[in-house]
């Protein structure tokens, strides 16, 4: 009797918390960025947020980068989609606007208030048949970053064009200095280089009528430019250090900090970990992949992508998830944002020299005077052809596949997929 | 004749009823999951997709004709054969070993700790572990090998298409021989003493006491380890993601890191389902098989 009652009141007590909760609008919120950086971030700007809009609950989780991609596929595929979700630009950002399970935002972002936040180039890659699907809520990019020291040492400077770049790997390489430190285990590193090149390579409109699987069927993925481009990634395997495939990227990065390699191509979102290592010692700077004198391609695209969030087209309470969005989007919240993360913010204005490092604003710097972005490979071609050029990373490296070979099969993977859509 | 049944079945109604929970868990999220997916695998859709497309067999027949599924299938028979030889044949006679009294028991109890401390370590854990150690350059055993003078041994093990499976197969033995060969000293010491003890007294040798004795005597458990590390060889998939991701370049795939790629890398659902359905049948026959054998016993 006694525990009839008890349970009895507690189920009561659970019923009156419910209810209790159904007060308050749940707004549901996932991003992959759990670092703890990053955490005391978004921790405080949803208690902010909370307290300024006591009737709204977000109900914020966070995952790592890799398995990020595989729980918003199952929340997908199981119709829990969070209200508002974090994504990639490109393609990994388009299928699901392409699939309609994305909240337009073409004219909430026209609103006053977001006026001027973002520059096209943050916003472009966050669209898809003209509708803006995702607000963007960081840039990065990629830079060949280097030790003075070491280059000081080999009485080298950086590099105005690709053919001096590969001369200046040359010279490293003979004086017994590792040019380039490299981890290829999750091959994701291989199509920053490959993109870059690609990008360098093919002219821009080719590639992305390419990319998006909207070329004619006989010319898709046949410029010469991609060849081309694997074969100069191949090449460049002369000056990674040993082992690429087996190295996890953190690893190779603690090798390039602790100042026991010349160069690595590290992204602008890493800079902030650079204090406080042998590298901060020996003294940094960094340098764009270099022109290719006579490629076809564009020669000023920096590889790097915008990243934002999206809101699901199920949700039922855009208004207020899209509220969210716009506060921490806000030119102050940016700002807290680069001070706390180390990260660059999308907002225009949010990187000064009052938020971060020198380098890091250089970096934005570098950013603003490329043409465009070449998005990160992997997330801007379809998935299927994205995953050859992924594996084709780390065979190109270790002899077990040619280049011809690997365009064709993107061709034949990418002619595939064209058919379904 | 007609009464019988009544009553047997009022004696088997009691029984049904003790079984039925377990039962009805077992249909909710064993038969029926398993139904539902080899639905799944005649369909072809996405994680984003609102429909699905009936596409008949045709995920099977892009299945066997698919490069990569050989690979993996080659990959988990390796798997399955070398784990055999480690984990029955190895283990088993690690376990006659200490239990026959040969080293003092002080030494035999610290070895059987030593070997049997791996299998509680997470497999993620391990795994992360021994890719540092075998990390080129910097890890502890590329420096070792040159230390001692066989530079030319020293190669990137989980980097090499050639070495990486087999890398992951040999940790997979060094984690689990250990607890293997715990559960074979149990089968041993369930053998009568004096049975030893005569074998002894005719001045037997060890090999003959191990061979004709020890083996049938720990027969059953054999068996039962044997299906266990065969099944377990064919579900393989954390120690693989962990360690290589099955690259490089696909090199060391098995079939479930084909079907997790296929359903969380490329967005093919109904085309992973295919290869679920494949490693379900796969795994039925092995266990049919063992029930036939156990019968036979």
């Amino acid at each position: 009797m006694n525990k009839l009652l008890t349970a009895t009141a507690l189920s009561a007590m659970l019923a009156s918390g419910a209810a209790f909760a159904q007060d308050k609008t749940a707004v549901t919120f996932l991003h992959k960025y759990p670092e703890p950086e990053s955490m005391e971030f978004f921790q405080a700007a949803v208690a902010a947020y909370e307290e300024s809009h006591p009737d709204i609950d977000i109900q914020m989780e966070a995952v790592a980068d890799e398995p990020y991609k595989d729980k918003i596929r199952v929340l997908m595929a199981s119709d829990q989609v969070p209200d508002i979700f974090f994504s990639w630009s490109g393609e990994f950002g388009r299928k699901f606007a392409r699939d309609g399970r994305t909240y337009d935002l073409t004219d909430a972002l026209k609103g006053s208030e977001w006026e001027g936040r973002f520059s096209e180039a943050a916003l472009d890659p966050l669209r898809f048949e003209g509708k803006q699907f995702g607000v963007p809520n960081n840039v990065n990019a990629k830079y060949m970053v280097y030790n003075k020291e070491i280059f000081e040492e080999n009485g080298l400077k950086e590099p105005e064009t690709f053919a001096e770049f590969v001369d200046l790997l040359d010279t490293l390489n003979e004086n017994g200095v590792t040019p380039i430190a490299y981890g290829n285990q999750a091959p994701w590193a291989a199509t920053h280089y490959i993109g870059d090149l690609f990008a360098k390579y093919v002219p821009s409109d080719v590639r992305t009528a390419d990319y998006q699987l909207l070329s004619d069927p006989e010319n898709l993925y046949t410029h010469p430019g991609y060849v081309t481009a694997l074969e100069q990634y191949q090449k460049l395997g002369e000056y990674f250090n040993r082992g690429v495939n087996a190295l996890p990227h953190a690893a190779a990065r603690g090798s390039f900090f602790a100042g026991r390699t010349a160069m690595m191509y590290v992204e602008l979102v890493e800079f902030y970990m650079v204090p406080g290592s042998a590298l901060e010692e020996a003294g940094w700077g960094f340098f764009a992949l270099p022109p290719v004198e006579g490629a076809e391609g564009d020669q000023n695209l920096l590889t790097g992508a915008p990243e934002g969030f999206l809101i699901s087209a199920d949700t039922d309470v855009a208004d207020e998830a899209l509220d969210f969005l716009n506060f921490i989007t806000s030119p102050e919240q940016a700002k807290e944002y680069v001070k706390t993360t180390g990260m660059t913010s999308a907002v225009i204005g949010s990187v000064t020299d009052e938020t971060a490092s020198e380098e890091v604003v250089a970096g934005l710097e570098r950013l603003e005077e490329a043409d465009g972005m070449a998005l990160w490979l992997d997330t801007d071609m379809d998935t299927q052809s994205a995953n050859i050029i992924l594996a084709a990373g780390q065979a190109l490296l270790s002899g077990n596949a040619e280049p011809e070979k690997v365009m064709a099969d993107v061709r034949e993977a990418a002619l595939q997929v064209q058919e379904t859509r | 004749m007609s009464r019988r049944p009544t009553a047997t079945f009022r004696q088997s109604l009691t029984g049904w009823l003790w079984v039925a929970p377990t039962l009805l868990f077992l249909v909710l999220f064993v038969y029926g999951p398993a139904l539902a997916n080899i639905r799944y695998s005649l369909f072809s859709f996405s994680a984003m997709s609102q429909s699905k497309t009936f596409v008949g067999l045709a995920n099977y027949s892009q299945l066997f004709g698919d490069p990569l599924f050989i690979t993996a299938l080659t990959n988990n028979i390796a798997y399955a054969v070398i784990s055999v030889i480690f984990q029955v044949a190895f283990a088993l006679t690690l376990a006659a070993v200490l239990e026959a009294k040969i080293f003092p028991s002080f030494a035999a109890n610290s070895f059987r700790t030593m070997l049997f401390l791996p299998s509680i370590l997470p497999v993620v854990v391990v795994g992360l572990i021994w890719q540092l150690l075998l990390a080129p350059t910097m890890g502890l055993i590329d420096q070792a090998l040159w230390e001692m003078g066989l530079g030319e041994w020293s190669r990137a093990w989980l980097g090499d298409p050639d070495t990486a499976i087999f890398t992951v197969i040999m940790v997979s033995q060094w984690q689990w021989t250990g607890y293997i060969m715990a559960l074979f000293m149990v089968a041993i010491r369930a053998i009568p003493r004096d049975l030893y003890e005569a074998m002894e007294l005719e001045g037997a040798s060890g090999a003959r006491i191990f061979f004709n004795l020890t083996v049938p005597g720990a027969r059953e458990t054999i068996l039962i380890v044997t299906i266990i590390t065969i099944l377990g060889s064919l579900k393989v998939f954390d120690i693989v993601w962990v360690m290589t991701a099955g690259g490089p370049n696909h090199s060391s795939e098995v079939l479930g890191t084909l079907m997790y790629r296929a359903a969380f890398r490329d967005d093919t659902i109904g085309y992973s389902s295919s290869i679920a359905t494949v490693i379900f049948f796969i795994a039925l026959t092995i266990g049919v098989v063992q029930i036939k054998l156990q019968k036979d016993h």
